[in-house]
């Protein structure tokens, strides 16, 4: 209850902190992060390959809204699937190995793609990116008003989140946790293991595929940087920096790896390396993230208020 | 009426045989014991039940029906359960939430799997709770698994067996690193499970497997050596010399 009240005051402040743009890519990268985290957090499933599906999506529907002019709706539909599928079709290959190999395999799949929407410059203009993606009105919205846009994203994002809420706290939200807790176990007691991986990765590809569409609808473009290992590995960065034990984590890790990118890439080239040491304290000293660091710092302070409250305990 | 059989069930690993022609027949209600030392294979053929691994030669049949090369995930849906000789539970789950796992697993329907809450679940809710209680460990429900004793964690091993609702249990060394009191509760547990399910049990600990068992199966080297009622089996001298070696030789 405080967190969702936490998340719609900022919200309702962001647009007025940074510009628009950034408060809707935050909102935008968070999506991307929650489907990420059900593979991470509550599966134990590190994808390497996350923005394949991203990317796929953002391809797709962007291509329909620029040539067919397909509704936003639609778009959004079309961008869901396209994340599912290729999700589907990317992580039936992956789900066969663990561990490393794993970890391998969303790699080496992603680096295809990549490829492939290098190459294919006629439909991904190649390094130049697909410009040129409109934002058409819907319903009398004026969608090219970017707070109308960001209310929209806004919106979608609250959505997303629910049903993420609804996901992990269901019985397959237990069962990919008791996946990440004893893989052997999990078989033994009956879970076709590799299928219930499968359908994780489904539904993050699906939340991938959002977040790809509204990316391209929010700068207009699809950079071929939206289906390289480079964004995979941002959000992989986001939600650990966030803390990947927790619903919220990653929506704290947008919050942190856009504001960051977004403010200190102006002032310093480097500013990756905040970001490299940020990563390295996390590993290193606080597993669960910025999440964890709040909540060890609210038992400290609820003890020491006990503590000065009852001087005889000392 | 046999509810479990293996026919000349054989398993190679490369050069190896773990198990070599196992022929068991194992009676429905009854206790039915695998004796043998380190080694011998019983393990390797618990593997071979619960679809660890398949055959490489022969087959099992279960409740008159080819089970052979089933996998292990199907097995607990045909109603086989395996404690395991490892601890081998979901560490960071409250024991409720272990328990939970399995018996949802074998629940009887999955409706509403991606977006009901996973308390809305009555049926496997009691099924967890009652197998908790059968072993004594409903009053921790909410403690993690990782924070109880070792003994205890056996419990809960057996617990997670149990929750399955199976026909037959296979225990894999249920009493493995107990001290001598945590064994006499694990032994009086057992015996209370007696009857009402189908048990396979690997022990080392010779004086329980005399003590409850309604038949023994000797293993040595993979082969079965000796077959039969607890007084037969102490009596057989192929068993003395399978365990004692060269001394009573």
């Amino acid at each position: 209850m405080r967190a969702l009240v936490l998340i719609l005051v900022s919200i309702c402040v962001l647009p007025f902190i940074v510009r628009p743009a950034i408060a809707t890519e935050i909102w935008i990268f968070a999506i991307f992060g929650l489907g990420l985290n059900l593979l991470l957090g509550y599966t134990g499933l590190l994808s390497f390959g996350q923005s394949t599906f991203f990317g796929s999506a953002a391809y797709v529907a962007g291509w329909l809204l620029k040539h067919y002019a397909i509704n936003v709706f639609l778009a959004l539909g079309i961008g869901v699937g396209v994340g599912a599928l290729s999700a589907l079709l990317v992580g039936y290959l992956c789900v066969q190995r663990s561990g490393l190999y794993f970890i391998m395999l969303t790699f080496a799949l992603n680096q295809l793609f990549y490829f492939i929407a290098y190459q294919w410059t006629t439909v991904t203009g190649g390094e130049d990116g697909m410009p040129g993606i409109p934002r058409p009105d819907f319903l009398g919205l004026n969608f090219k008003d970017p707070l109308v846009y960001y209310v929209f994203v806004s919106a979608l994002f609250l959505l997303s989140l629910w049903a993420m809420k609804r996901i992990v706290e269901s019985p397959l939200g237990k069962i990919l946790q008791g996946i990440r807790e004893n893989e052997v176990r999990a078989e033994a007691v009956g879970y076709n293991v590799p299928r219930f991986k499968l359908l994780a990765f489904v539904i993050g590809g699906a939340f991938s595929g959002l977040a790809g569409v509204l990316y391209a609808m929010l700068f207009g473009i699809v950079p071929l940087e939206a289906i390289s290992f480079v964004f995979s590995g941002n959000v992989v960065f986001a939600t650990l920096i966030g803390g990947s034990g927790s619903l919220y984590g990653p929506i704290i890790g947008s919050f942190v790896f856009i504001w960051l990118s977004e403010s200190m890439s102006v002032v310093w080239a480097r500013w990756p390396l905040l970001l490299g040491v940020a990563f390295v304290v996390v590993v290193l000293f606080l597993r669960g993230g910025v999440v964890e660091a709040w909540s060890r710092f609210w038992t400290w302070q609820s003890s020491r208020h006990k503590a000065s409250a009852n001087p005889s305990a000392r | 009426m046999a509810i479990l059989e293996t026919q000349s069930l054989g398993k190679s690993f490369g050069a190896l045989t773990a198990v070599k022609d196992v022929t068991l027949s194992i009676e429905a209600g009854s206790l039915h014991s695998i004796i043998g030392p380190n080694g011998a294979g019983k393990t390797t053929l618990f593997n071979l039940l619960t679809g660890t691994f398949a055959p490489t030669t022969g087959r099992i049949l279960y409740d008159g029906q080819d089970i052979t090369g089933t996998r292990a995930h199907r097995i607990a849906h045909l109603g086989l359960a395996r404690s395991f000789q490892r601890t081998n539970v979901f560490p960071a789950f409250s024991l409720f939430d272990n328990v939970w796992v399995a018996a949802f697993a074998t629940a009887r329907s999955w409706q509403g799997l991606i977006y009901r809450k996973a308390a809305a679940y009555p049926e496997a809710a009691e099924r967890a709770r009652q197998a908790l209680s059968d072993v004594g460990l409903l009053p921790k429900a909410d403690v993690p698994a990782k924070a109880i004793s070792h003994g205890e964690q056996r419990q809960l091993e057996l617990a997670i067996a149990l929750a399955a609702a199976p026909r037959v249990l296979l225990l894999d060394e249920p009493a493995a690193g107990l001290s001598p009191e945590e064994t006499r509760r694990m032994v009086a547990l057992v015996r209370a499970l007696k009857g009402r399910y189908t048990i396979v049990l690997i022990e080392h600990k010779i004086d329980i497997i005399m003590s409850v068992s309604d038949h023994i199966s000797v293993m040595h080297f993979g082969s079965l050596i000796a077959e039969g009622p607890p007084a037969e089996i102490q009596r057989n001298p192929d068993v003395r010399r399978a365990y004692l070696g060269g001394i009573a030789a």
